[in-house]
């Protein structure tokens, strides 16, 4: 039988340069600080050894545009390309040298896809989405120059509304840990994606973060408290720029009743950072 | 107020070089066949991209427009 082996959570932009050119130095240290922690739950995840690795995370508009954007989206096929694109934002750009390609965990991809449709989560599959930093870059910080297992990319709409609630991202992390457990495969589930920053999606607010709000929710992680994380409206992680949480909720739902050792906090001011793992049985 | 319109043009200014150009040497000229509302057409015309960003222009296309992001 299968399970979860492991899993961590963290934000998604590991790049120095854009904190050093958008915050200052001080957010510069402060993401190397956490890049040097991400490593080294790096080394904490290839020693759990896993078959493959489910990473839930965002689009910000690249594989996805307005004619269609899916709540929930499994990426299933053999392999899955870096995205590639003509003028890319500088930690996009970061990506460039990287491998073009990663192996799809095609078995289990397509088992949390099927059975989920059985189940009543009507996720949309998709064969040709390809990976931008907020799949790679976490990625890449944890497994260096290490062979990554085969992934299962899987994408939440964090920000086209209306998204996907809280609760209903954490019923499906629960529908793919149950797969995990049916399945003959370890796995190991990673969420990306940063605490509060942009409240409101407001241009006019960039460069701010709810601080308060985010010691709330790293108060529940480490308490385990999954029911009060459930009960954050759609309306409240709007306000306070923590719409990327939503992807930490899927896994939140793969892990419960796990509770989460965090590993980093750090209050920037334009956005809040953090990383968090799970010890699993 | 449809998002809609506002968003797909915003797409497409992020992903199309030729019409990011076009765009950039005549605003109106360019967005002459868009179904737009006179404050869209003229927050696009000014590139005002909190105006923008307040019609409903995505957050996360508004700063990822070459040669327009706004940060």
């Amino acid at each position: 039988m299968g399970r979860i082996v492991y899993a961590a959570a963290m934000s998604h932009v590991l790049h120095p340069e854009y904190y050093d050119t958008n915050v200052g130095p001080h957010g510069r240290r402060m993401v190397e600080d956490l890049i040097a922690v991400v490593r080294a739950m790096g080394r904490d995840l290839v020693a759990r050894r896993p078959d493959a690795v489910v990473v839930v995370a965002d689009d910000h508009l690249n594989v996805f545009s307005f004619d269609a954007v899916p709540a929930m989206c499994v990426r299933i096929g053999r392999s899955v390309r870096r995205m590639v694109q003509d003028d890319a934002i500088e930690f996009d750009r970061a990506l460039d040298g990287l491998p073009d390609r990663y192996p799809v965990h095609e078995g289990l991809a397509e088992r949390i896809l099927a059975d989920g449709l059985e189940d009543g989560f009507d996720f949309a599959a998709s064969w040709s989405g390809a990976l931008d930093h907020a799949f790679l870059s976490p990625l890449t910080t944890l497994y260096g120059e290490r062979p990554m297992p085969p992934l299962v990319p899987f994408w939440v709409n964090c920000f086209v509304p209306p998204l996907p609630a809280a609760r209903r991202c954490f019923a499906a992390g629960r529908h793919i840990a149950r797969v995990a457990g049916r399945s003959p495969w370890d796995v190991a589930v990673i969420a990306t994606g940063g605490l509060s920053h942009f409240p409101e999606l407001s241009l006019a607010r960039v460069g701010e973060s709810d601080v308060e709000f985010d010691r709330r929710v790293v108060g529940w992680l480490e308490a385990g408290d999954h029911e009060a994380l459930c009960g954050l409206t759609t309306k409240q992680l709007h306000a306070s720029g923590s719409h990327e949480l939503l992807n930490w909720m899927v896994l939140l739902g793969a892990v419960t009743p796990a509770r989460a050792r965090v590993r980093f906090f750090g209050e920037m001011g334009r956005i809040d950072l953090a990383a968090a793992e799970w010890t699993l049985a | 107020m449809s998002r809609y319109e506002v968003n797909v043009l915003l797409y497409r200014l992020k992903k199309d070089r030729e019409f990011r150009a076009r765009f950039a040497a005549d605003p109106a000229g360019a967005l002459a066949g868009a179904e737009l509302t006179d404050e869209e057409r003229e927050a696009f015309v000014a590139w005002n991209a909190r105006r923008l960003n307040e019609l409903g222009g995505s957050l996360h296309l508004l700063i990822s427009i070459p040669g327009l992001g706004a940060h």
